[in-house]
């Protein structure tokens, strides 16, 4: 044990650019993790006059109101972790192993949902099927329709989250060495078998991750259990509400940071499974390209079933669409531009504050992301196990406790930084890298690392091999890593409840506050405008993304037949 | 690439240099607000605040219980001055935390002693009644009338149609709850919230919600303070208040200086509190369509607007209000979990 | 044309008590993967590590590359010792098991890489990436990408990827183990001619025999991390050392005689009551006593029972016969010990057949004498 641990200090020591890094990530992890944790579980056990006090810990202890709640949001997660993850891989193995038609038009449905700006697809839901709703009360002729509670969560988080798992197992699936899946159809295997002996077992490490970042992402989320919960009251809102309604902050914070205990254990469990297991495919020794099957007996279901959940999603973003374009959403339904005037001159300086901060927090949280992946799968250092496991930490905190962490840690000396453009950037970097490194570790432990070594002994330093061989071998997990911290940037809502200032106010803020005061098609004109700024980001990130090396395994780019 | 990997590298590293916020000048000219108040009202009474001193303001809005979460945190460097909005009971707790500066503005002189705050921090600006935000279409169609009491609320007719906040997690409805206590004393009170059960739609989690269910057809009643009901009705929606004859509970909307806020901008805060107080901040809510009602007894009350002299308003006393919230909030979770088991 | 241009740095290889400890699998001790090593290998050499899986082999090879750190003992490469530097800055290249071609970079650009990260004048990256294109016969394909190849295409752009670079070591990673029967054997003609012409030291790490005979200077039989035997391959096999080289290098039998006494070379030994002299019995013949005798299945010569009268060693019975045309494979129980015979142009004498009672005849000059109970590990 001693001996090995020496002998890492000493592989750190011996090579600068990992010492630099690995303290440089461990500095951010502790700074932008660590300490807003830490100051938000003292201030919750510390009373007013600073003495140490578990009382608040106890009277929420003994209250037990966090336990339904609490009850309610892990059921929910997994719900909804489950669908999203089938949803996802369905249209992940259907993009890169079948030829169907519209393949196209799917990968773009598939992945606007990421595009989820909070609260539209629970207001699209109340116009769609509340009692008033189009579906339910104009086309069926129901009165009483009931659109809250558990059910409509359930339907709106797996829209909002089943691109995750999407393009977390696209990656996985197109990674998979396509020789492996030959071999067994060489050896007489049908579809069938082989997608049950072989291709699932080798994509459990992004089927785990999907729904690892899926059930994360729904027990933390805030926005659309605010909207359209009813009465089935999840933990991250329950927490909400403890503080804003209640005035309770220090019981409000340790309800929320009782969501920190199911996400870690679902993580370790994970990190538990996929130890000690190989899921090496892309080995080195190159593939030949992928045929595509045109199974019709496979295609035609895959077809109906993507089909089915892409018109879904039209239907709640075309709800958005209309709503933003007539002059009373649900009442008045005339054709109107006012509702963009209104966000192209009053909202726009919120809307360029959110572009802003998000695309500088993109790069950094991107490369971040894959830095500490490469790190944590490739490299030997002291703490490792803890890097990978903090860096964890703040996507699962709900983000109002992030929030209330940011502003205890880093409003005072040494670090003066409320207010400012930095903190909204750290706190998106941080929260929102997880996306990236969960879908770098998979990718990466499925690369050969020899592929790397081989860069290494032909005299590339640890940096030219990370920028010029993993990196681009990483390219779709960085791309989702990419396009994902760019979208949870811009549409963050609790976390920044308490970081905006005057100087950087955010969208989603004003969305809120639009949507508070019933100006709904004014916040979905917002939304339509977001969604237009988001497409144009990611078709210029998957250009530079692109741009990293052609990319010879990777199924999209037909690549050529056997030689 | 490899231009553009160490350029990101830099940026990292220098990031926190431009963190450095804007320094003041001798004739400060800022002041930072925090405001509970819908960004729709802000710019009125802002540019003409501007227009009349040359301060500029500058402000985040936020639901007044996330306000009171956030100054709370920001306690040891606190980033804004002025408390914009919000009903007194949130200033309550801000008060007794140490979170605000003892100031009243001179024109409370013009302020009927029930609005004003006993403990000297927060200065009341409006006064908002509890009221029913009704659904017109809805009542049109069944040509039924609105409710103009408590106990119509209780009518088999709107069963399953009123929308009404959780005391546990509303403002709003936290003073409904202690209103019907104070009309009814604890008793009548149970009774009263157990019968109203049947006719709950949901409760909902935020104070704003009901008028938004009414507006959206997913309930005929909302339980709301009367600016907030009328929201949706300013935008188009077929909304409508009605106010109980019986009597009812009333919001106090306050303001007031944060303690230890930047200190250039003191004295701006207590010119905008001045202001906001005077006649002619007062005259705003006509413009501002806000449909507050203003507390200054020589201002003109906005068109449409209800005043509080036209209600019978309960004597409510939001410091006793404040005092018993654990324990009504607890008695109210037990009364409905068993209405509900009767269902 | 000149590939001489590729050879300008051989260096010569020193491991001086080479160890290397793992964790054990299940954290509870340590697992010596490699012990108390030294080797030379001198400049323009190729040396073959030969062992099992597990034996070693490999770690060391990581071990000289830079991947793996001793855990003591030193390693000089051109009489530098390289502990303190990072598998980059070694001069070393290396040819991978897996090839570890770039997946994402042409054929071209993988034969580049190395030239590139050292930030070579472009028209000199050029020339020397077109020149070893041409040596492996890649340039009409330097546009595709690795998965565009075939498998001994996708070789030879490995091996162009590591020599372009005119490294000090060349290391060899079980290279020849993707390819089929046939290509193997072809490519690692190849890879020896090229290795001889360019003189680049190189070391190999294979578990497959015939691949060590065919390409190696010396051959280094590793077992359970220790060292067995150093030698050319013909010193390997006709001089193992011990019971372990003798069977892992090519077959074996081990007879079991009698040492009656040693005279310079030679042996004087006894078997089933019979006297024999052994010419050459070897380093590790014992003095006295008991002893194996070591005779390759070539060494033996059966004999029909009635002609084997008073010259045959042994006698015995075929159990089992296996004729391959050039070879007839006879599998004899003797009372002394399980025997396999090997006759070379079968037609040329006598076939048996299975069941046959059968005298064996010994050739004593290639046979040679080890301790009969020999020590499993030499300390």
């Amino acid at each position: 044990m001693r001996e090995n641990t020496r002998l890492s200090v000493a592989h750190l020591v011996r090579d600068p650019v990992l010492l630099f890094l690995v303290i440089l990530v461990f500095t951010g992890l502790f700074l932008f993790i660590l300490l807003p944790l830490y100051k938000i579980f003292s201030y919750s056990i510390t009373t007013n006059e600073g003495k140490l006090s578990f009382q608040a810990a106890w009277d929420i202890l003994r209250s037990r109101t966090y336990l339904q709640p609490l009850k309610n949001s892990m059921l929910l997660g997994l719900t909804t972790g489950i669908l999203a993850t089938i949803i996802g891989y369905v249209f992940a193995y259907a993009l890169t192993r079948v030829d169907m038609p519209l393949k196209g038009f799917f990968k773009t449905i598939a992945t606007i949902p990421i595009i989820s700006p909070p609260f539209i697809l629970s207001l699209s839901m109340i116009f769609l099927f509340g009692r008033n709703g189009l579906i339910t009360n104009k086309l069926l002729g129901m009165e009483d329709s009931n659109v809250y509670g558990m059910h409509s969560l359930v339907v709106v988080q797996t829209i909002s989250f089943f691109p995750i798992a999407y393009l977390t197992l696209t990656g996985t699936l197109a990674k998979l060495n396509p020789a492996v899946e030959d071999a067994a159809l060489n050896l007489g295997a049908s579809r069938g078998r082989i997608f049950r002996t072989v291709t699932l077992p080798l994509s459990v490490p992004g089927i785990l991750s999907s729904f690892l970042l899926v059930f994360i992402q729904s027990m933390e989320d805030f926005s659309n259990p605010a909207v359209i919960s009813g009465n089935f009251s999840t933990l991250a809102v329950e927490a909400y509400r403890t503080i804003t309604g209640m005035y309770d902050m220090r019981g409000g914070s340790l309800m929320a940071l009782m969501l920190l205990a199911p996400t870690l254990i679902a993580y370790v469990l994970q990190k538990y499974w996929l130890s000690g297991k190989s899921f090496v495919t892309v080995t080195g020794k190159p593939t030949t390209s992928r045929r595509q099957s045109r199974d019709p007996k496979l295609m035609w279901p895959l077809f109906a079933f993507c089909m089915l959940v892409s018109l879904t999603i039209i239907l709640f973003y075309g709800t958005v669409l209309v709503g933003a374009f007539v002059k009373i959403w649900g009442i008045n339904f005339s054709f109107t531009w006012a509702h963009f005037k209104y966000v192209m001159t009053l909202g726009w300086t919120p809307l360029r504050n959110s572009v802003v901060l998000a695309l500088a927090s993109t790069p950094i949280a991107g490369l971040l992301g894959m830095i500490i992946a490469f790190l944590v799968v490739r490299k030997e250092f002291p703490g490792k196990r803890a890097m990978e496991f903090i860096s964890m930490l703040t996507f699962a905190v709900p983000g109002t406790v992030v929030g209330i962490g940011y502003i205890l840690a880093f409003n005072g000396k040494p670090f003066m930084w409320t207010g400012s453009a930095f903190l909204l950037i750290m706190a998106f970097t941080f929260r929102n890298m997880p996306v990236g490194i969960e879908s770098g570790t998979s990718t990466l432990i499925q690369i050969d690392r020899s592929i790397e070594e081989a860069s290494t002994i032909l005299g590339a330093t640890g940096a030219v091999t990370f920028r010029r061989i993993s990196l681009p071998m990483l390219k779709q997990a960085f791309f989702s890593g990419l396009v994902y911290s760019f979208v949870r940037a811009m549409t963050a809502v609790s976390a920044v409840i308490f970081l905006i200032s005057p100087r950087w106010n955010l969208a989603t803020i004003s969305i809120f506050s639009l949507f508070e005061s019933s100006k709904y098609s004014d916040a979905a004109a917002y939304i339509v405008v977001m969604i237009v700024i988001i497409i144009v980001v990611i078709g210029g990130l998957n250009l530079l993304v692109g741009r990293l090396g052609n990319s010879g395994t990777v199924s999209s780019g037909g690549s050529g037949e056997r030689a | 690439m490899r231009k553009i990997f160490l350029s990101m590298m830099v940026l990292f590293c220098l990031l926190p240099l431009f963190s450095v916020g804007a320094q003041g000048t001798p004739e400060y000219k800022f002041l930072t607000v925090y405001t509970a108040l819908p960004e729709s009202e802000l710019p009125t009474y802002f540019s003409e605040f501007e227009k009349d001193t040359g301060i500029k303001i500058q402000y985040v809005r936020l639901s007044a219980g996330e306000l009171l979460a956030r100054i709370r945190a920001e306690k040891g460097n606190p980033q804004a001055s002025v408390w914009f909005g919000g009903s007194y009971d949130n200033f309550v707790p801000a008060a007794k935390d140490g979170l605000l500066e003892a100031y009243q503005s001179p024109e409370l002189a013009n302020i009927p002693k029930v609005y004003q705050d006993a403990m000297g921090y927060a200065n009341p600006f409006y006064v908002g009644a509890i009221g029913f935000a009704c659904n017109t279409d809805w009542f049109k169609k069944r040509g039924l009338s609105y409710p103009t009491s408590w106990d119509d609320l209780l009518k088999p007719e709107f069963k399953s149609q009123i929308s009404m906040a959780h005391p546990s997690t509303s403002g709003t409805s936290y003073t409904i709850l202690a209103t019907i206590v104070q009309m009814r004393g604890e008793e009548g009170a149970w009774k009263y919230f157990t019968a109203l059960n049947q006719n709950i739609r949901q409760y909902t989690k935020s104070g704003t919600t009901p008028p938004m269910d009414v507006g959206l057809g997913e309930a005929a009643i909302g339980i709301t303070f009367s600016h907030d009901g009328l929201k949706p009705a300013f935008e188009g929606y077929p909304v409508a208040m009605s106010f109980p004859k019986d009597g009812t509970g009333y919001e106090i909307g306050c303001m007031a200086l944060i303690k230890n806020g930047p200190a250039k901008e003191m004295a701006n805060g207590k010119l905008f509190i001045d202001w906001m107080l005077s006649k002619r901040g007062q005259n705003l809510f006509e413009t501002s369509k806000s449909f507050r009602i203003p507390v200054n007894t020589q201002a003109t009350p906005p068109k449409g607007a209800i005043s509080v002299d036209s209600l019978k308003v309960i004597n409510y006393d939001p410091v006793w209000a404040g005092n018993n919230r654990t324990r009504l909030v607890e008695q109210f979770n037990k009364v409905v979990a068993a209405a509900n088991n009767l269902k | 044309m000149s590939e001489r241009d590729f050879s300008a740095r051989s260096s010569n290889v020193s491991l001086l008590h080479l160890t290397k400890r793992f964790r054990s699998l299940d954290g509870s001790g340590e697992v010596t993967a490699v012990n108390d090593i030294n080797l030379e290998i001198r400049a323009g050499e190729l040396v073959t590590i030969l062992g099992p899986s597990g034996c070693g082999k490999t770690t060391t090879l990581r071990m000289i590359a830079g991947f793996e750190y001793p855990t003591s003992g030193s390693i000089f490469i051109g009489g530098r010792d390289v502990a303190m530097i990072p598998p980059n800055k070694r001069g070393l290249s290396m040819v991978f098991q897996s090839y570890a071609l770039f997946p994402h970079l042409t054929i071209y650009e993988n034969v580049a890489y190395g030239l590139r990260v050292q930030k070579l004048p472009a028209a000199e990256i050029k020339e020397r990436t077109q020149r070893a294109l041409e040596l492996m016969q890649l340039t009409s394909m330097a546009k595709r990408f690795p998965s565009q190849v075939s498998g001994g295409q996708q070789q030879r752009i490995a091996l162009a990827r590591a020599i372009v670079i005119e490294p000090s070591v060349l290391l060899f990673d079980e290279p020849l183990s993707n390819l089929d029967a046939k290509l193997r054997e072809y490519m690692r003609d190849e890879l020896r001619k090229l290795q001889k012409r360019l003189g680049i030291t190189s070391l190999y790490v294979t578990h497959d025999q015939s691949e060590a005979m065919a390409i190696s200077d010396r051959v280094v039989i590793m077992k359970d991390g220790w060292i067995q035997q150093v030698g050319t391959p013909r010193e390997i096999y006709a001089f193992p050392q011990s019971k372990f080289v003798a069977d892992f290098m090519g077959k074996a039998n081990f007879i079991k005689v009698q040492v009656l006494g040693i005279e310079g070379e030679a042996a004087r030994i006894e078997i089933e009551g019979m006297r024999f002299t052994v010419p050459r019995a070897g380093k590790a013949a014992p003095r006295a006593g008991s002893a194996l005798l070591v005779v390759r299945p070539e060494a033996l010569r059966l004999l029909p029972l009635s002609s084997a009268q008073g010259s045959a060693a042994l006698k015995g019975r075929i159990d089992r016969f296996t004729y391959f045309g050039n070879i007839a494979r006879y599998e004899v129980s003797t009372e002394n010990a399980p025997l396999l015979i090997e006759t070379y142009n079968p037609e040329a004498s006598f076939v048996f057949e299975e069941g046959a009672e059968v005298g064996i005849i010994i050739d004593f000059e290639s046979a040679r004498l080890l301790p009969a109970e020999e020590q499993e590990q030499i300390s």
